[in-house]
């Protein structure tokens, strides 16, 4: 499949939300460097096609999607899956896209290849470290009240743990809630494990056996 | 645009858990999103903190789609004789 223009909103949003990872350039018709990364696109689109879909839009045309993403400079290219931006490349970097463009078609094929569910991607994104945190934001930024106090309370244990956004997996933010069954976020676990959430985290430090859970 | 408020919450505990006592505090001015309950039950007896949780989770799943924020506090009623005194205001 070449590379598309989109026209509209609506276009736009139905690339991005589909399975197959989309490769987005923001572009402008004065900048002459855009001319160049799309036929970059269009060359990658020829290779690897069938793994990824390639599209342009004209940034000033959808100010909000352009605002939403940043773009601050055109040529932009964003990547998609699944509704969320994976990954990123400002300006015009033609060998960061062509390999960022090649790892996500490679990671595609291998997905498909080994039958990698999301089952299976979870179980590993849960062993991530011994104490993996799933929140909304980050722990420098995190994004709702719950995740802030979780972050503020894990600190205060000295215990090293990762995080990962949920906010910008939605595979991962449905999925996990099924796979742990358990609605809501921040989610904690410890080895693999699920602990709790907030309330649970909250209930184990007043009763003073938090550190110990968290260490397990 | 939530539908549910903390009668309906109450209710719904109270039917799936048979509960001894059941809270539920509407900290959202009404808006419906984020809701604080206290939960008293036989069923919690035995049971881990996870799994009290999970008990109450299920009885709402569908409620706990709507709702953004949801905090609980679990007890069995020997656990909330303990409590109970210095339950009140919290936060």
């Amino acid at each position: 499949m070449p590379v598309v223009t989109v026209g509209n909103a609506e276009e736009y949003q139905k690339f991005i939300n589909a399975d197959k990872t989309t490769v987005a350039l923001f572009e402008a018709d004065w900048a002459e460097q855009c001319a160049q990364v799309k036929d970059v696109l269009g060359d990658l689109s020829k290779i690897i096609g069938d793994k990824l879909q390639f599209i342009n839009l004209n940034a000033e045309n959808f100010p909000e999607i352009s605002m939403k993403h940043q773009i601050e400079a055109v040529p932009t290219v964003i990547f998609f899956t699944k509704g969320s931006a994976v990954d990123r490349v400002d300006g015009v970097d033609i060998a960061a896209i062509s390999s960022k463009s090649k790892k996500l078609a490679e990671s595609a094929s291998s997905a498909a290849a080994t039958g990698q569910t999301l089952e299976d991607r979870l179980k590993a994104l849960i062993n991530t470290a011994p104490l993996m945190i799933f929140m909304k934001g980050d722990r420098n930024a995190p994004r709702c009240g719950f995740s802030k106090q979780l972050i503020a309370i894990v600190n205060d244990t000295k215990l090293p743990y990762e995080t990962f956004d949920i906010l910008g997996d939605e595979e991962v933010r449905q999925g996990l809630k099924t796979y742990s069954d358990w609605p809501t976020y921040p989610q904690v676990y410890v080895k693999g494990e699920l602990i709790g959430g907030l309330d649970i985290v909250k209930e184990l430090l007043a009763n003073k056996e938090l550190e110990a859970a968290l260490k397990a | 645009m939530s539908q549910f408020n903390a009668m309906t919450l109450v209710h719904k505990l109270k039917e799936q858990l048979n509960t001894q006592y059941v809270n539920v505090e509407d900290e959202s001015d009404g808006c419906g999103a984020k809701f604080s309950a206290t939960i008293v039950s036989e069923q919690f007896v035995g049971k881990s903190l996870l799994e009290k949780h999970r008990l109450v989770n299920k009885a709402l799943a569908e409620e706990l789609k709507e709702i953004h924020a949801f905090s609980q506090k679990t007890y069995t009623p020997e656990e909330w004789e303990k409590v109970k005194p210095q339950e009140e205001p919290e936060e």
